[in-house]
C-alpha cells in the first residue's frame, strides 16, 4: 500500500521534472544571453563522496540568482570553488568569458567574487567603518585616512539607505546588521559577484525586509547576486532564475517565475528509494521518553513530543534548526530554562551527560572522529572505552575480556580492521562509525540517539548501518535518528518529527511521511 | 603455531623497542662514549650519583607527565617543590606556625598535603574557572615562589631532623632509598595508569577531549585529578630533596617543571598528549641526567651544557610534534 503510494508519487516526479529540463533547454537555445559567470563541468570528490559531478550553468549579468538544494546537495563546495577555497578537479569558472583559476580565496576576490558567509567573520571590536574597509584602508602619506574613510563608508551607508552609525563597534550590532556590514564590506572590493549563503537563517520578519531591499539595490547597481537560501518564499521573491543542485549533479537552471513551490521542492528532493533502506518493522511498546513544553532561550522553544519503546523516531529539519541542541539538553549537556523530561515514567532532568549515559542512554554523535572516537586509540580500547565495567575485573582492566568483546563486536558489526589492535584513525568512516556503535551497543544502552548516523559514509557501509538499526529495535531498544537526509528519515523511521528554528513544525507516521510533506515543514 | 606466538612475540619486543624504549637505546649509547672519554664514568659511585639526581627530578617529573598525558601543562612544580620544602622545614625545627618543632613525619604529611593543595588550586583554575593550564601555573608558580621567600626570609635551612634523612641518605643494601622510592612510584604509576578505569580514562581524555566526553567520562574531573596528584608528587619529591640535601634553599626544586617536560618527551609522552608510557618518563630523566653527569665528567662548560639542554628540549618536541603530525 505505501509502497505503491511512493512509486507513484516519483512517476509523477520524474514526468515533471523531465518536462523542466525541455524547457529550460530550449529556452537556453533560443536566446544567447549576457552570461557574467558561467561554470563549466566542474567536479570535486572528496574520500567516499563525489561532492560535485560535472555541473554547469550561467549566470546572467545584474540579475539574483537562486542557487538551491537540500543538505549535502553540493551548494556549499561549489561556493567554496567558485571563492578559491577549493581547488575543482575538473571544469572551469568564466568570469565575463575569461577562464579563472583561483588558487586561494584573495584571487577570487581579486577577480570580483566575493562571498557573504553565513557565520559572519569581522573584526568585532572595531568599528563599522573600519570593517567595511578592513584590507583596504585608504592610506594618505603611509598613514590610515581616517575621515576619507568615515566619509566614504557613509556615503555607502546613505546609498542603501540603512541606520547604522560608522563609528559603532561592530561587536554592539546586531546580527542583522553585522550581516550588512559584510555586505557593504563586500561591496567596498568592487565586487562583481556576490554570493550570499544563507544570509537570511537568522534574521526576524522585519530585517528581512531590510535585507531584502538592500539585495535589490544592490541588483540595480549592477551586482549579479547569487542567493543561496532554504527558504523558498525568498527564492521566489528576490530571484529571476534558479539553480538546482542535487547529490552533487547540477539538476536545472530555470526562470524562478515558471516554477511553483511544490515544483521546486521535487526538482530538490526526486530522487528514488531503493532497497537502500531494509527498514523491518516490529511491535512498538509503550512510551519510554515524553518531553513536554522543552524551552531554551534562542534555541528551543516549546518543544513536546514522546518516544515509544522500540520505536525508530527521526527527528528531521534543516542544519539549524535545533535538533542537536534538543538532544543535548534532553541528556544535560545543556541547560534548558523550561520544560519536563519523562523517562520511564518517572520525571527527570540530567544534570550530565554522564548521568544520562548512566540511566540507559546513548548518543552517537555528529562529529564521529572528534566526538566519537579517540582516534589514537585501537578498536579495541574504543570499543571497551564506554564499557570498562564490563571488563574490570576487582579494579583492574583484564586485557582477555577487553579482547573477548572487541572481537565479538568486531565479527557481529562485521567492522573491517586488520587486527583489533589497530588504531581507529586507520580506518575508513563507515567502520568508524561501526565502532561508535559497537561502543553503546555493547553498553546495552535502552535509548540510543544517533546524530547524523551516516554522513559521509558510502551507500553500501550506509545500508549496513540500517540494518544495525534493525537489529538493536528488534533487541527492543528505542532509537533516535536525527538526520538532513530525508530519504534516511523516511526510509527508516516509524516516526518522524520536523523542526524549524527550534520549534517543532510537524510530526508524521512512517505511512504519511513523504519528502514534500517534510521539506513543506522544514522552510 | 608456538612458533608464530614466539615470532608475533619477538617482533612485539622490537617494535617496543624501537618505540618506547628508544630512550633505553640512547642511555646506553651515551654510556658507551662517556665510557670511553672518562676513566670514572662507569663506576658504581657515578651511576649512584646519576640515580640520585634522578630520584628527585624523576619524582616530580611523574607528576608532569600524567598532566602531560591529558594535554596540560604545569609551570609551577618546581616552585611547588621549593615552597612545600620551606614550609616543611620550617615545621620541622617549628619556625612556623607553632614554636614547637612537629614530629618530622606529621611536618612531611603537612608538607605533601600543602603541595597537593597547590595542585587542587591549579586544577580548579585551569577544569571549572578554564585559565588556559599555561597562565593559570605561571601565577601560582609566582605565588609559591613569593611565600616560600617571605616565610624564610631567603636564607637557607640546614641541619634537618635525622629521622627523615633515611629517606634521601639511607640505603637499602646498596640501592639508595631514594631510588627504591622512584622506582617503587613508577611501578605504581605505570600499573595504575595501564590497568584501571582512572588510568584508561586520563588517556581517553587526553586522546580527545570531545570523545571522552561524549563517551561519558567526567573531564573536568580528570583535568582536576592529575593537577592534584602532580601536586603531591612535588611534595613528595621536596620531601626526598631535602633530606637528601639536609638543607633547604630557595633554589630547591628550580626548573623541575621543565626538567619534567624535557624528560616526559625524551621518554615518548606527547606534548598533544594521550600518547606515551609513565614509565618513560623516568627513563628519560634518567636520560637527560646521565647526559649532563657525562658533559661534565668530560669537562664541558656548564654554560654549554645550559645551550645544550635547550637544543635537546626543541629537538625532543619537534620529533614529537613531527611524528604526532604524521598521526593526523
Amino acid at each position: 500500500m505505501e509502497k505503491d503510494f511512493t512509486e507513484k508519487d516519483f512517476t509523477e516526479k520524474d514526468f515533471t521534472e523531465k518536462d523542466f529540463i525541455k524547457k529550460g533547454s530550449i529556452e537556453k537555445d533560443s536566446i544567447e544571453k549576457d552570461y557574467i559567470l558561467k561554470i563549466e563541468g566542474i567536479s570535486k570528490s572528496f574520500p567516499g563522496v563525489k561532492a560535485l559531478d560535472q555541473v554547469s550553468f550561467g549566470v546572467e549579468r545584474g540579475t539574483i540568482h537562486a542557487l538551491v538544494g537540500e543538505n549535502g546537495a553540493g551548494k556549499s563546495t561549489l561556493i567554496k570553488v567558485l571563492s578559491g577555497i577549493y581547488h575543482a578537479e575538473s571544469g572551469e569558472i568564466l568570469l565575463d568569458g575569461k577562464r579563472c583559476n583561483f588558487t586561494q580565496p584573495s584571487d577570487a576576490r581579486a577577480a570580483g567574487i566575493s562571498v557573504v558567509h553565513q557565520e559572519i567573520k569581522l573584526a568585532e571590536p572595531l568599528s563599522v567603518a573600519e570593517n567595511m574597509f578592513l584590507g583596504n584602508l585608504p592610506v594618505k602619506n603611509g598613514l590610515v585616512n581616517w575621515k576619507e574613510m568615515r566619509v566614504k563608508a557613509q556615503n555607502i551607508i546613505d546609498e542603501l539607505g540603512i541606520d547604522i552609525d560608522v563609528n559603532q563597534a561592530v561587536n554592539t550590532l546586531t546580527i542583522a546588521k553585522k550581516q550588512i556590514v559584510e555586505i557593504m564590506h563586500a561591496i567596498n572590493f568592487g565586487s562583481k559577484i556576490m554570493i550570499m549563503d544563507e544570509p537570511s537563517a537568522t534574521l526576524t520578519e522585519h530585517e528581512l525586509k531590510v535585507l531584502f531591499r538592500i539585495v535589490k539595490k544592490l541588483r540595480d547597481k549592477g551586482i549579479t547576486i547569487i542567493y543561496i537560501s532554504h527558504r523558498l518564499e525568498e527564492v521566489f521573491e528576490l530571484t529571476t532564475t534558479t539553480t538546482v543542485l542535487r547529490d552533487g549533479c547540477h539538476i536545472a537552471t530555470l526562470p524562478t517565475a515558471s516554477l511553483t513551490k511544490e515544483q521546486l521542492i521535487s526538482l530538490m528532493v526526486g530522487r528514488e528509494l531503493g532497497n537502500e533502506f531494509p527498514k523491518e518493522c516490529y511491535p512498538i511498546g509503550e512510551t519510554i521518553l515524553e518531553v513536554r513544553n522543552l524551552t531554551r532561550k534562542k534555541v528551543l522553544r516549546d518543544i513536546s513530543f514522546s518516544v515509544n519503546k522500540g520505536e525508530v523516531f527521526g527527528i528531521s529539519g534543516l542544519v539549524g534548526a535545533g535538533r542537536t541542541e534538543l538532544v543535548r539538553a534532553i541528556l544535560g549537556i545543556d541547560p534548558y530554562d523550561s520544560g519536563k523530561i519523562f523517562y520511564k515514567n518517572k520525571e527527570v532532568s540530567f544534570k550530565s551527560f554522564h548521568e544520562a549515559i548512566h540511566n540507559g542512554f546513548g548518543l552517537i554523535p555528529e562529529d564521529r572522529k572528534l566526538q566519537g572516537l579517540v582516534q589514537m586509540m585501537d578498536v579495541k580500547t574504543n570499543i571497551c572505552l564506554a564499557n570498562l565495567d564490563k571488563v574490570l575485573h576487582g579494579g583492574i582492566i583484564r586485557s582477555a575480556l577487553e579482547k573477548k568483546y572487541a572481537e565479538e563486536y568486531v565479527k557481529k558489526l562485521s567492522i573491517s580492521t586488520p587486527s583489533i589492535h589497530t588504531e581507529v584513525q586507520y580506518l575508513s568512516g563507515g567502520n568508524q562509525q561501526k565502532v561508535v556503535i559497537a561502543k553503546w551497543l555493547l553498553r546495552d544502552s535502552e535509548i540510543l540517539i544517533l546524530d547524523e548516523p551516516t554522513r559521509g559514509i558510502d551507500v553500501g557501509a550506509k545500508t549496513e548501518i540500517y540494518r544495525l538499526i534493525n537489529r538493536m529495535v528488534k533487541a527492543g531498544k528505542t532509537i533516535i535518528i536525527i538526520s538532513s537526509e530525508m530519504p534516511e528519515i523516511i526510509g527508516m523511521c516509524d516516526r518522524v518529527m520536523i523542526m524549524h528554528e527550534g520549534r517543532k513544525t510537524g510530526e508524521l507516521m512512517r505511512s504519511d511521511a513523504t519528502q514534500e510533506r517534510i521539506m513543506a515543514a522544514c522552510v | 603455531m608456538v612458533e608464530s606466538v614466539a615470532k608475533s612475540g619477538f617482533k612485539k619486543v622490537a617494535r617496543l623497542m624501537m618505540k618506547e624504549y628508544m630512550v633505553v637505546i640512547g642511555i646506553l649509547l651515551m654510556s658507551v662514549i662517556f665510557t670511553l672519554s672518562s676513566p670514572y664514568f662507569f663506576t658504581w659511585d657515578n651511576w649512584k650519583n646519576i640515580l640520585l639526581q634522578s630520584s628527585t627530578v624523576a619524582i616530580v617529573a611523574l607528576g608532569q607527565a600524567i598532566i602531560l598525558l591529558t594535554g596540560n601543562f604545569d609551570l609551577s612544580l618546581g616552585r611547588n617543590v621549593c615552597l612545600a620544602s620551606c614550609v616543611g622545614a620550617l615545621l620541622m625545627k617549628g619556625q612556623v606556625i607553632t614554636n614547637v618543632a612537629w614530629n618530622p613525619w606529621l611536618a612531611a604529611i603537612a608538607m605533601i598535603s600543602l603541595a597537593a593543595f597547590v595542585g587542587l588550586c591549579n586544577g580548579l583554575l585551569t577544569a571549572y574557572v578554564g585559565l588556559p593550564a599555561f597562565i593559570a601555573t605561571l601565577g601560582t608558580q609566582y605565588i609559591c615562589f613569593g611565600i616560600a621567600k617571605l616565610i624564610t626570609s631567603a636564607t637557607p635551612i640546614p641541619q634537618l631532623p635525622d629521622a627523615i634523612g633515611f629517606l634521601g641518605r639511607g640505603y637499602i643494601g646498596a640501592i639508595p632509598v631514594c631510588v627504591i622510592i622512584m622506582i617503587c612510584l613508577y611501578a605504581l604509576a605505570q600499573f595504575l595508569s595501564i590497568k584501571t578505569r582512572v588510568g584508561r580514562n586520563l588517556y581517553a581524555v587526553g586522546g580527545s577531549r570531545e570523545a571522552a566526553f561524549f563517551t561519558g567520562i567526567k573531564v573536568k574531573k580528570y583535568y582536576l585529578i592529575t593537577f592534584v596528584i602532580a601536586g603531591a608528587l612535588a611534595g613528595i619529591g621536596g620531601l626526598v630533596l631535602m633530606s637528601r640535601l639536609n638543607s633547604v634553599s630557595l633554589s630547591n626544586g628550580q626548573n623541575y617543571e621543565f626538567d619534567a617536560v624535557i624528560g616526559s618527551i625524551i621518554g615518548g609522552i606527547s606534548l598533544a598528549g594521550g600518547k606515551g608510557k609513565l614509565i618513560g618518563t623516568m627513563l628519560g630523566v634518567i636520560f637527560l641526567v646521565t647526559l649532563f653527569n657525562g658533559m661534565s665528567q668530560i669537562g664541558i662548560d656548564p654554560f654549554v651544557q645550559d645551550v645544550l639542554k635547550g637544543f635537546v628540549l626543541v629537538i625532543a618536541i619537534t620529533i614529537d610534534v613531527l611524528t604526532n603530525k604524521k598521526r593526523t
